[in-house]
């Protein structure tokens, strides 16, 4: 069963694409990592000469949509030539052995290919209560991780389970849900943001692996900086109508039917990094705020606390949910108006008596004179 | 002797499900299972705004992606009394159909069909047996020998690669796989067709929600706006984007799944139409509201309960009622205030995390004990089957004329009595002829849509009570759905603008929960008892019955 | 000379507190900040314009956005070169009279705090520069303006191509990313706005109660200081 192991373009090949039809899915890929031509050179040729990688990709607390996004990845040959550019040995989703069985394939790939596969994690890791908020073939998630990423190339974090702790890890994070960067060190690891995160990011994080040998070039949340790089808000074709002043009031009225800016309807595009804007959701197609739905800022960390998510600002903690910073802000300024005011009276009566006290030491002084 | 055995994990599912089953004379005898992972989203939405809970609720799964935040949204809509305009609910409606589609799809091709199809065997198919096979059942056009033996040919290079990747370790082999070589090879080409389909019809959440998984939702209404003279609003473009997934995937459903469902399903009736059949109770909320969602009459999926297999009889359900819908934690690691014995309804439930199982690494469970993450909810307490299954069923005990012609076309097209219904095989087909109603309603609504647009209504959203300070100091509400798994349903208080309670009583945990005080079984465990088992080492069916209600437990525990 | 007019009230001394560059920063400053919360407030809570114009016709809320990154600039180098004067300036505007590191200056705080807000006691608090209180506040917000500029700029990092606001990129995700710098920027803006009420406030309270010129301090550069009964009426210029 150890055969060579046959290289993308020599399985392209074996589907019936052609060369051409090959060239073309390179230059795509190529185009989303923004390459120059001899970028693109360099994927044909990865992909021509290498076998596929072995990966193994782990479930722990998460919803399963980074897989599902995943396997929502549509340029230009889809689903099933991401599946055979690797060699996916362990999901829990897809694979077709169970229990024990699933667990051989998991241990077999972590022997056979030590320090050679790609580790994949979806899902955070619970460290409350030695871990048992979740656990895999009775072992706590936290094991399985430590036992995987040890023999592991490189990780790649999927979406903000992984990255950041994502819902879970929200107020008051009852499980002690945890990202995987701050349990694993010592091993290249890159942050694949996003709630989930767009289906071609996570196909264009892959593809720069195989085709470089490599990690792309993150920024210092670890995140690639190819896809993360920008606000949403730069990208964002409703810009001109932010710099131009034109806001949406309320849901579907006449500016929202016109498509101007979600701004003040709480969009947090300003301050979220994402592709957006530029890649767009399930092969281009539209993204939240073209849809009419403000970003919620789902690549951010933390980004469950910041909300209401119809709010620009965070609500103010301890104040209710309509209390932004701008409703404390001005309460305060109205109770330091009273303070002065009160001051200020009491001043006036503290300076009569000042005033009084002073007449009175002059007649007094007066009297002595006269004395 | 009784043998105990373990599966965990079980895979192709949505989580982290354990079954343990006791195995005696080639039989099961009794079966549990647990979900073994909990994030506590209940407890994380004290608090916060109801208009965001829909996003919270909304990650619960991304394999069932938008079922919680359509059920969320309408329970802040009823207990706030916001009426959303009809083309909302419309909107909505497709969203719906896209899910159970691209869902019910997805199940049946990449996370079922393994259990009935065995890869390895295709390589021995011959692709002109497989062509004449396809094209006799189906006018789908890819269906050549060249097509069949491309894909035999990818198969054969994949496995003499030596890296099987997600097709290692499997079953293959295993004397309970039935079909010819040449059905084999049908399935595997039509996995992978359908790896390539499911991205597509998933484009309708993206154009009116912005993304999949994920899309986004709004209390009031839906966020797109709708102005067939603007290109920054659903306009002709977008709408005729959505007419050609939808039909598309009417032509996929109706040329690909249902002809290759049926044909497996032939392969397969005589032992499996009579296993996993479990509980006699099946319980649906119903959904797909035609009139809004007040007037339960209008719905396309009927509401009810039926017990004890009495097709003849239809009971009311009603989700505020206290003593209908109850939850249960006598074997579920959570704590209730007021002991562990007694059922709370959702308004009154309580979510506090109680572990006392074994420490990580365990061997077993204690199964005596509380032995899950999910809890046990009851329906007037009895156990309750909740899928496609109970809504057909609830829609034939309904009368509803639609739902009844399905099931007879599909008992038809089976050659199979109606007790062939009440069993594995019976909970997979049901899954896919609700789908071949869906693809047809999803143009009902689509039309209907455009008509009323054409007819000059625009209106998503009813902002009136978007402001939480139209709001009364204390309201509750509750938001019952049908997800592609079955009857969901959240539960809302609110208290001075903020969430003061939530909880999600969701389809998977009617099915997959453990024991409820009465010690009875829920779905899960009592559709194992009395399954043969040919080989405990390679328990693959378990599998197919586990499979078969398609579990998800994200959902489930929450 | 002015000293003459000082004459004519043997009581009090003439002191020459504020030196030009200090009274020009500090106009400046209040300039800068005056600017920056009205642009910043709009920034934050944009006025709607409910109007069929194409976005290109107008660019309102970009130009509020420009002058509050001009103002920004002179609000950061304008800063910078008042703390280059802490160490330059004159005995009043030195660094160590704003950082409470003395006994001393705790002692002042605390009588400033019993005589001027609570009033417990009567009488005037008499410093020659700031009184304690005072100069601690102004330490506080000098913090406050290094919080807003780090936030600010780098905010304004992402949006900008001059490499001038990248050397603040660091300090975004140490405070938990860019909606968390924006929510502090924000509500340091408040703390401006209340600084400003109070200080303009206590400002022309101690001219009225000590008479000594405070405000016009900021002006002409002098105060008066009352002189105890064993010293002569002299002017202190420190030019
Ligand atoms: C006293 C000083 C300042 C005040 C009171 C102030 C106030 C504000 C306020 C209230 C906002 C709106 C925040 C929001 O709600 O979104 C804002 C935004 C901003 N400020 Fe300031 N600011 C000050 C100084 C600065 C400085 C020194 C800079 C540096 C360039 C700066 C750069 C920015 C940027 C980049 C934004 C975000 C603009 C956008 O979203 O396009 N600010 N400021
Ligand atoms: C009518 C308006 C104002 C007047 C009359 C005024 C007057 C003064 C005076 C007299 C001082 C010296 C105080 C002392 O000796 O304790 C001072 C200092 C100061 N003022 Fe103002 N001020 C005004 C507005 C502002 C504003 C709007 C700000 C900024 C928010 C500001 C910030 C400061 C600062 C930071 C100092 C300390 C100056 C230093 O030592 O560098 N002032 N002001
Ligand atoms: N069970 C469940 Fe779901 C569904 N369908 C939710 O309500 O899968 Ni994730
Ligand atoms: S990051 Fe979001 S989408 Fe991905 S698994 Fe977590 S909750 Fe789901
Ligand atoms: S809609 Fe959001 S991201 Fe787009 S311009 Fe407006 S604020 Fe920026
Ligand atoms: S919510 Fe997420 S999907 Fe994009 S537009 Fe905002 S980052
Ligand atoms: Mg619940």
């Amino acid at each position: 069963m150890t055969k060579k192991r046959p290289t993308v373009y020599e399985e392209l090949q074996e589907k019936g694409y052609s060369r051409r039809e090959f060239i073309t899915f390179c230059g795509l890929m190529g185009a989303w990592l923004g390459l120059e031509a001899s970028g693109v050179t360099q994927i044909v040729k990865a992909l021509e000469t290498k076998p596929r990688l072995p990966v193994i990709w782990l479930h722990l607390q998460e919803c399963t949509c980074c897989s599902e996004s995943f396997i929502r990845s549509s340029h230009p040959i889809v689903g099933d030539i991401v599946l055979d550019k690797i060699s996916l040995d362990y999901t829990e989703t897809l694979m077709a052995a169970a229990g024990h069985q699933a667990e051989k394939s998991l241990h077999d790939t972590m022997k056979n290919h030590k320090g050679e596969y790609i580790l994949m994690v979806e899902g955070s890791i619970p460290t409350k209560e030695d871990g048992i908020y979740c656990c895999i073939g009775g072992k706590s998630a936290y094991e399985v991780l430590k036992e995987a990423a040890t023999g592991a190339k490189a990780i790649v974090a999927w979406g903000n389970c992984a990255s950041s702790g994502c819902v879970q890890a929200a107020e008051p994070n009852p499980t002690g849900a945890t990202p995987i960067h701050k349990l694993v060190h010592g091993k290249p690891l890159i942050n694949v943001q996003g709630c989930p995160p767009i289906a071609e990011v996570m196909a264009g994080v892959v593809v720069h692996i195989l085709t470089f040998g490599r990690i792309p070039a993150l920024d210092s949340l670890n995140r690639p900086k190819a896809f993360y790089s920008r606000r949403v808000h730069d990208t964002c074709y409703r810009r001109p109508n932010y710099d131009a002043g034109l806001f949406v009031q309320t849901f579907d009225d006449e500016n929202a039917k016109r498509g101007y800016c979600l701004y003040k309807m709480g969009c947090k595009g300003p301050n979220t990094y994402n592709s957006c804007g530029v890649i767009r959701w399930n092969n281009g197609v539209s993204f939240p705020i073209q849809s009419g739905h403000p970003c919620i800022g789902c690549s951010e960390e933390n980004f469950w606390d910041n909300g209401p998510f119809y709010e620009h600002l965070k609500s103010f903690p301890g104040f209710g949910i309509e209390s932004t910073a701008d409703k404390v802000g001005l309460g305060l300024g109205v109770a330091t108006g009273a303070a002065i005011t009160a001051h200020a009276v009491a001043t006036n009566i503290r300076k009569r008596k000042l005033i009084n006290k002073g007449l009175k030491e002059i007649e007094k002084e007066k009297e002595n004179a006269k004395e | 002797m009784a043998n105990r055995i373990v599966i965990d994990p079980i895979t192709r599912i949505e989580g982290h499900l354990r079954v343990e089953a006791e195995i005696k004379d080639g039989k099961i005898v009794d079966a549990w299972s647990s979900g073994t992972m909990v994030r506590g989203l209940e407890i994380i939405l004290k608090n916060r705004d109801p208009r965001d809970a829909w996003a919270f609720v909304e990650r619960v799964c991304g394999v069932c992606t938008t079922v919680h935040a359509l059920a969320s949204v309408r329970s802040v809509e009823n207990a706030l009394g916001i009426v959303i305009p009809p083309n909302a609910d419309l909107i909505r409606n497709l969203m719906f159909c896209a899910q159970y589609m691209q869902d019910h799809v997805v199940h049946f091709y990449h996370l079922h069909a393994l259990d009935w199809v065995d890869v390895v065997s295709c390589l021995k198919a011959d692709p002109k047996a497989t062509a004449e096979i396809a094209q006799s059942i189906s006018n789908w056009p890819k269906s050549s020998i060249g097509y069949f033996s491309d894909i035999q040919n990818r198969v054969k290079s994949f496995v003499e690669s030596g890296q099987l990747g997600i097709f290692a370790n499997g079953y293959w082999g295993h004397k309970a796989y039935k079909l010819p070589p040449e059905v084999n090879l049908l399935g595997v080409a039509h996995y992978l067709e359908a790896l390539v389909w499911q991205k597509e019809i998933v484009k309708v959440h993206t154009i009116f929600g912005g993304k999949n998984p994920h899309p986004n939702y709004l209390v009031g209404g839906v966020p797109c706006s709708i102005n067939i003279d603007e290109n920054n609003a659903l306009n002709a473009e977008r709408l005729a984007f959505v007419g050609k997934l939808l039909r598309d995937a009417k032509t996929f459903v109706e040329q690909v799944y249902i002809p290759d469902l049926v044909a497996i399903a032939g392969f397969y009736k005589s032992d499996w139409a009579a296993i996993g059949g479990g509980l006699p109770n099946y319980l649906a909320y119903g959904d797909l509201p035609t009139n809004g969602f007040n007037d339960v009459s209008g719905f396309k999926f009927p509401r009810g309960t039926v017990l004890g297999r009495n097709l003849n009889e239809l009971h009311e359900v009603d989700g505020t009622d206290a003593n209908q819908v109850q939850e249960f934690i006598k074997h579920s690691w959570y704590r209730y205030s007021d002991g562990d014995e007694k059922g709370h309804h959702p308004w009154e439930g309580e979510t506090e995390l109680n572990y006392t199982g074994p420490k990580p690494p365990y061997e077993h469970l204690n199964m005596e004990n509380k032995y899950s993450w999910l809890k046990t909810p009851r329906w007037k307490g009895n156990p309750m089957e909740v899928g496609p299954l109970a809504r057909l069923l609830v829609g034939y005990a309904a009368g509803n004329e639609e739902i009844r012609d399905v099931v007879h076309y599909g008992l038809k097209a089976l050659d199979a009595p109606v007790e062939a219904l009440f069993s594995t095989l019976g909970r997979t087909a049901a899954r896919g002829l609700e789908t071949k109603l869906i693809a047809g309603w999803s143009l009902e609504f689509f039309d209907q849509l455009l008509q009323n647009i054409k007819n000059g209504d625009t209106s998503t959203f009813n902002g009136e009570k978007w402001n939480p300070k139209s709001w009364p100091a204390e309201a509750k509400g509750v938001g019952l759905s049908e997800a592609p798994r079955g009857a969901l349903a959240h539960w809302i208080k609110i208290k001075n603008e903020k969430i003061e309670n939530y909880q999600l009583v969701v389809p998977s945990t009617w099915n997959a929960s453990p024991r409820d005080p009465e010690n009875q079984r829920s779905a899960y465990e009592s559709s194992l008892i009395g399954t043969p088992i040919a080989d405990p080492e390679n328990p693959l069916e378990i599998l197919r019955t586990i499979h078969s209600f398609d579990p998800c437990i994200a959902c489930a525990v929450h | 000379m002015e000293q003459n007019i000082l004459k004519l009230d043997p009581k009090l001394k003439l002191v020459y507190v504020w030196q030009q560059p200090v009274r020009i920063y500090h106009w400046t400053n209040a300039l800068a900040i005056l600017v920056l919360c009205l642009t910043g407030y709009l920034i934050g809570a944009p006025l709607a314009i409910q109007s069929g114009a194409e976005a290109s016709y107008s660019y309102w809320f970009g130009i509020v956005r420009f002058i509050h990154f001009v103002a920004g600039y002179v609000f950061f180098f304008n800063f910078i070169f008042r703390i280059y004067w802490g160490f330059v300036g004159n005995e009043y505007s030195r660094w160590n009279n704003y950082i409470p590191l003395k006994k001393k200056q705790w002692k002042g705080i605390l009588e400033v705090l019993k005589i001027d807000i609570f009033q417990l006691k009567l009488g005037p608090y008499e410093t020659v520069g700031h009184n304690a209180l005072a100069s601690t506040t102004y330490f506080i917000t000098f913090i406050a303006f290094v919080f807003q500029c780090l936030t600010g700029f780098g905010m304004y990092a992402a949006m900008s191509p001059s490499w001038f606001p990248k050397l603040f990129a660091w300090f975004v995700p140490l405070v938990g990313g860019d909606l968390a710098a924006r929510h502090i920027h924000h509500l340091l803006m408040w703390v401006f706005i209340l600084f400003a009420m109070i200080h303009i406030y206590l400002v022309f309270y101690h001219d009225f109660i000590e008479r000594n010129g405070v405000t016009s301090s900021m002006i002409g550069g002098w105060k008066f200081i009352e002189v105890h009964d064993d010293e002569k009426g002299e002017v202190k210029d420190e030019r």
